[in-house]
């Protein structure tokens, strides 16, 4: 951009009001979102990831002569809990089995909830008849009883949580979906689509899916969180993976009876998990605006 | 309408129905006796035949579900192996504790998140809205456990202003509607924010400004009730799923509700106690669900009910 155009064609709009604009501040508070959210999330993911090549003690080697050691006391950056195992690298090994059951679940669910819940919300009938009686029967059912039954029924392993957590999750998108889907289906351009001769299934896929994606997605993205979270409390009631280690929820519920002397063993591991879902939350968001933000500058382009 | 409204209790009645099989057969095909747990610890095997018998354990899976259907038609569930009274009374004596619980903390995240929403919508974008939304995340971020543990210690061991446990007076609600209602402020305001920043900028909302209709009529009355929709849906799930107890912040607190019930009642694999706390659940959760779809219409006049494309 030349002077000579600014000359030319003299402007009302200087850089402080495009600073101020609406587009500009979205983009910045996505831009913040992003990156607080990465670093979050990078403090926890990295050194959980990287915890066999750390500098740390066995996750389970127990040493009964340091027994709760406060924080910051030497060899021991969060301290040792009630066995005298160092509490950092309890946390990193049982971070490693939470987050996979995590991520696995969290796939699994949103693509059974979106499927099932625009399917149902578009076309209605006994598809929607059969969607809203599982999505009735699940929501009815005492969620964390059912976990816990299935878990003493297969025993706690991996593979067992991360479907149990995600046959819990997908009512959440589905039914969100296949609301949206209802107000959705009513409007005009789906009218038209089908006037243009589109087969319901393409005015589905083609049309009201990319439509209700994005309020759909946050959804999505929270699961992340939520599944963290739905594995610690499955562990916080002793029903979580025991083996290789001892996760997240497990660590808190076992120093829970020392919480008035020994404040770390609950505190720590549980702002781990803080730090670790507010990060994912904040990616999943920033991600969310910016695609938002996109979409639209890409529509005034197009127009 | 009647006739939309009777399908939908008749496919009701039909999920609690299959919920009940579902569960009857997943109880009995888990491990674990209740002979076991019920019987001293000194028992000898007949001991354990003979409470098994008692209890009816002894007969074939479908016999016993053939007696299940029987009684579940007089409205008999059994009697609780542990509690050696009416298994339905003994859920219905905890109900109330779990639906006081779930209605205060409905009812403070509503008060909390709907306004909330509302100013994040208006101030979209400014650093203040990027400040509270990083916070209710912040809140929703916070495994209830532990923030439950985290407020007992801070408000009832190191400044003992409100009781540690259990329902004594109102005063002990107080804690357990904080955990709950932190965890669910994120979704709803968030939800409340999203539906408003698209109604405040949809062209009726320009068109009734043009006409001088005042700012708080436009965001209350307008903009507002066009996003319920989704709002009721999203209350009306987490209220649903808060009724089916609130397992972990129930046994934190030592809350009499029916959560800690069930976890107690599966330790002790008490088969009819688990299954009068699922259909007591599961029937209120139902209602709950189809109360919401009943108020579709009332507040989104193009929603049809039982009209399927």
């Amino acid at each position: 951009m030349s002077t000579a155009v600014g000359t030319r064609r003299p402007s009302a709009v200087t850089a402080r009001d495009l600073a101020r604009a609406t587009a500009t501040r979205q983009r910045r508070g996505a831009r913040f979102k992003l990156w607080a959210g990465a670093v979050c999330t990078a403090l926890v993911v990295l050194p959980v990831a990287l915890a066999g090549l750390l500098p740390l003690p066995g996750a389970n080697a127990q040493d009964l002569s340091r027994r709760r050691l406060p924080p910051l006391s030497e060899g021991h950056l969060f301290g040792t809990d009630q066995l005298g195992r160092d509490l950092l690298s309890r946390i990193l090994h049982g971070g490693q089995v939470s987050l996979t059951v995590g991520v696995l679940a969290v796939l699994v669910s949103g693509l059974i909830g979106i499927a099932a819940g625009s399917a149902a919300g578009f076309f209605g009938g006994w598809v929607d008849a059969l969607v809203s009686r599982f999505l009735e029967a699940q929501l009815a059912l005492p969620l964390l009883m059912m976990l816990l039954l299935v878990v003493a029924l297969f025993g706690p392993s991996v593979t067992v949580i991360t479907c149990v957590i995600a046959v819990a999750q997908w009512p959440e998108v589905a039914r969100l979906t296949r609301s949206l889907v209802l107000v959705e289906r009513e409007k005009p351009y789906v009218a038209a689509a089908r006037v243009l001769g589109l087969r319901s299934w393409s005015v589905l896929v083609r049309h009201v899916i990319p439509n209700v994606v994005r309020p759909a997605s946050l959804v999505v993205l929270l699961l992340l969180a939520q599944a963290v979270l739905l594995e610690s409390a499955l562990s916080f009631l002793g029903a979580g993976p025991q083996r290789p280690f001892a996760t997240w929820g497990r660590i808190i519920s076992d120093g829970q009876d020392y919480i008035t002397t020994s404040w770390w063993l609950v505190t720590l591991p549980g702002l781990v998990i803080v730090v670790l879902v507010v990060g994912v939350n904040l990616l999943g968001d920033g991600l969310r605006d910016r695609t938002r933000t996109g979409s639209r500058a890409r529509l005034r382009k197009g127009a | 309408m009647p006739t939309y409204l009777a399908r939908r209790i008749g496919q009701s009645l039909l999920t609690v129905f299959l919920t009940l099989t579902t569960v009857f057969l997943l109880v009995r095909l888990a491990p674990g006796d209740p002979a076991s747990a019920y019987a001293a610890p000194s028992a000898t095997s007949a001991d354990l035949a003979r409470i098994r018998e008692q209890f009816g354990l002894d007969e074939p899976l479908f016999v016993q579900y053939g007696y299940f259907v029987r009684d579940l038609f007089t409205g008999d569930l059994g009697t609780s192996y542990s509690f050696h009274s009416p298994a339905l009374d003994v859920v219905l004596d905890r109900m109330p504790y779990t639906i006081t619980l779930a209605v205060s903390a409905i009812a403070v995240t509503t008060l909390v998140a709907v306004p909330l929403g509302v100013w994040m919508a208006r101030r979209a974008d400014t650093r203040r809205e990027l400040g509270a939304n990083v916070l209710t995340i912040a809140g929703q971020s916070m495994p209830d456990f532990w923030t439950g543990v985290m407020l007992l210690t801070v408000f009832a061991v190191l400044v003992p202003v409100l009781p540690a446990s259990g329902f004594t007076s109102w005063s002990g609600l107080v804690l357990p509607t904080v955990t709950v209602a932190v965890l669910q402020l994120a979704l709803i305001s968030r939800l409340v924010r999203r539906e408003m920043s698209t109604a405040l900028a949809s062209s009726y909302v320009t068109v009734a400004r043009s006409r001088g209709v005042s700012e708080s009529a436009l965001t209350w009355r307008y903009a507002l009730a066009n996003s319920s929709v989704p709002l009721v849906t999203a209350l009306g799930t987490r209220f649903a799923a808060l009724l089916n107890g609130v397992v972990v912040v129930e046994v934190v607190f030592g809350w009499p509700g029916v959560g800690s019930l069930v976890v107690r009642a599966l330790e002790t694999r008490d088969y009819p106690l688990i299954q009068a706390t699922v259909l007591v659940t599961a029937t209120l959760a139902i209602l709950v669900q189809l109360l919401v779809d009943l108020a579709y219409p009332l507040l989104d006049p193009r929603v049809r009910l039982g009209k399927a494309a």
